[in-house]
């Protein structure tokens, strides 16, 4: 063993640290907070599959004794029939999530066809557009009530209404970039050598906006579980699927709120909801931070 | 706009699968004879063509007769009239107080772009955007209305009470508050990213370098150049979100039992009341599409670089 005493700076960066720009700072923060959102929705996704294993009853179960206060037995007690509450959010996750996954995939394809095609094809997207606006203008919360109202309680409607409000902005995002994809040489050239539209979309355009796509799919899965929780708390989500929402508006009839019962009945729903809402906003914000070209530049 | 939104809430009930009957009529099908359905069919006059029907919708928006609650047997015009002075306290005031703290808040995180105030303030925004807005309420009822006793919970009014003036008023304040404040928290974080993205885009403006040059202090140029510019293009955002916070009170109103048209809008939902919940949703759509008229119009009064 030798120990060399070296003169040389060491590797690395010479000198005193150089002075960190403050675009640079706030990018590591913001790998930062997407891999909070990221370890978040991994540890979800886990409970969700994993559910039979970690719950300790069958949500649907009459476990204990109604409106039980927290104990070995029930570590988040029980409800106003004695179903275990820490059970019913275990499963609760596999149903919040599987919405709100489902129905933003289900809205990015829609906008991202939508947006393609408006792109590409400027009189119809024109028309596409207007759609656009309508859906963004009209009363968010309202309109949601209303179709779930006329369709009905099921998860599939509540998969299907959600996705209905929320594909628009995606659409806007997509066709911005395929708009300005269309006039690249490389698109004119492939079209004058003789390919067909839908083979230029697909080879093409397509993969240039898939990116753009993922990373709305994200932001839109986060706003896609509050929107489940809005409905479900309204007691418009599916009766036999019990989601994180449906727990709260059972705490809201039976007035936990107004008990000591609140800390076990309301405030866990709640939370998971924030959290998993949070996990997927911060995972969708990094992401557009990085893909996104307008934001990249600043 | 307006037109589409009529017309949509017109065609949705027709649209849905199974008989328009139940939900325009909100009878129940199921229990009636052939006759009997013929009978309520006419008289809601579902067997006329559908121009015909289409066109006396329209007539009777325009009259404002929307029919009566078959709950309540009143006319619907009135129940809505009834509430709207409500909803408009809650969202106004609302507007008022996230407006403020927003743009305080946001100019202030430009100013210190990638500091740690900038970093975590957006990140307690993204929490914020992430809250169930009803779970906030009832933690709000849980905290302040039950442990600590500061605030009633319930309604817009004590019930009973027979208050005039001044103590009227006082009763009205603090049934509003935490409504108001679940509402306002929520609204925040819009017009926090609004103005902190306005107000780092006028700091990159060369008037602002130019008074800088000029050794002005930096709080005054953030205050008179700088915030001044930047307020601009949150004025849409502002009145964007009034629109927003109309939809919002749906769920506010119903956590705290406040006698808006949100909760009207629930309360039609539950009882199968579809008459009453279509003319909510007709008020929230119109209310929507006048914000938004009302964004498009102020701004070029406020913003000369705009005007045509």
């Amino acid at each position: 063993m030798t120990t060399t005493v070296s003169t040389e700076p060491a590797p690395g960066p010479a000198g005193p640290a150089p002075v960190v720009r403050r675009g640079r700072r706030l990018r590591d923060h913001t790998t930062a907070l997407g891999a909070v959102g990221g370890v978040i929705v991994l540890a979800l996704v886990t409970v969700a599959v994993l559910a039979p294993v970690l719950a300790p009853y069958d949500p649907a179960e009459r476990a204990g004794t109604p409106f039980s206060p927290p104990s070995p037995d029930h570590l988040l007690g029980t409800n106003d029939v004695g179903q275990d509450l820490l059970s019913e959010m275990i499963y609760g996750t596999r149903v919040s999530l599987t919405v709100g996954i489902v129905a933003a995939a289900a809205a990015m394809l829609i906008g991202t066809v939508v947006g393609l095609i408006g792109g590409y094809f400027p009189r119809l997207g024109a028309v596409a557009m207007r759609g656009v606006d309508v859906v963004l203008i009209l009363p968010f919360l309202p309109l949601l009530i209303v179709l779930a109202a006329y369709l009905g309680r099921s998860i599939v409607n509540t998969v299907i209404i959600i996705a209905i409000l929320i594909w628009a902005p995606t659409a806007r995002v997509i066709r911005s970039q395929v708009l300005s994809l269309a006039g690249r040489d490389y698109i004119v050239a492939a079209r004058s050598m003789g390919a067909g539209h839908a083979y230029v979309l697909w080879r093409h355009v397509l993969p240039k906006t898939m990116l753009l796509a993922i990373g709305e799919f994200v932001a839109a899965a986060s706003g896609a579980i509050l929107l489940e929780s809005s409905l479900s708390f309204l007691g418009l989500g599916d009766p036999l699927q019990e989601s994180w929402g449906s727990t709260l508006y059972w705490a809201q009839a039976r007035g936990a709120f107004l008990t000591p019962a609140w800390k076990w009945w309301v405030l866990p729903p709640g939370l998971l909801i924030m959290l998993s809402a949070l996990g997927f906003a911060l995972l969708g914000y990094a992401l557009e931070q990085r893909i996104n070209p307008r934001l990249r530049r600043s | 706009m307006l037109v589409v939104a009529v017309s949509l809430n017109f065609a949705l009930p027709r649209l849905m699968p199974g008989s328009p009957l139940a939900l325009i009529a909100g009878v129940e099908v199921g229990e009636m004879t052939a006759e009997e359905r013929a009978a309520v069919t006419a008289d809601a006059g579902l067997d006329r063509p559908l121009v015909v029907q289409y066109l006396s919708y329209w007539k009777s928006i325009l009259t404002l007769d929307f029919g009566y609650s078959f709950r309540q047997g009143t006319p619907i015009e009135e129940l809505v009239l009834d509430r709207v002075p409500w909803t408009l306290l809650l969202t106004l005031t609302a507007l008022v107080v996230s407006g403020v703290i927003g743009i305080a808040l946001g100019a202030f995180a430009a100013w210190r772009r990638g500091g740690k105030w900038d970093v975590s303030s957006l990140a307690v925004m993204i929490a914020l955007e992430s809250t169930p807005q009803f779970w906030l309420g009832m933690l709000f009822i849980a905290l302040f209305s039950v442990s600590l006793g500061w605030l009633p919970s319930f309604g817009a009014t004590t019930a009973g009470a027979d208050l005039t003036g001044l103590a009227w008023l006082a009763d009205v304040a603090e049934h509003a508050v935490l409504p108001v404040l679940t509402l306002s928290i929520l609204s925040i974080p819009a017009v926090y990213l609004s103005m902190r993205y306005s107000t780092l885009s006028v700091l990159g403006e060369d008037y602002i370098r130019t008074a800088q040059a000029k050794g002005l202090r930096p709080r005054t140029v953030m205050l008179h150049h700088v915030v001044r510019t930047a307020l601009l293009p949150v004025t849409t955002v502002l009145a964007l979100r009034l629109g927003w916070a109309f939809g919002g009170t749906v769920v506010i109103e119903t956590v705290f039992s406040y006698p808006g048209l949100g909760r009207l809008m629930y309360d039609a939902v539950s009882a199968r009341d579809y008459p009453v919940m279509q003319a909510t949703f007709l008020v929230f759509t119109i209310a929507v599409l006048l914000a938004n008229l009302l964004a498009d119009s102020l701004y070029p009064r406020l913003d000369p670089r705009v005007r045509v």
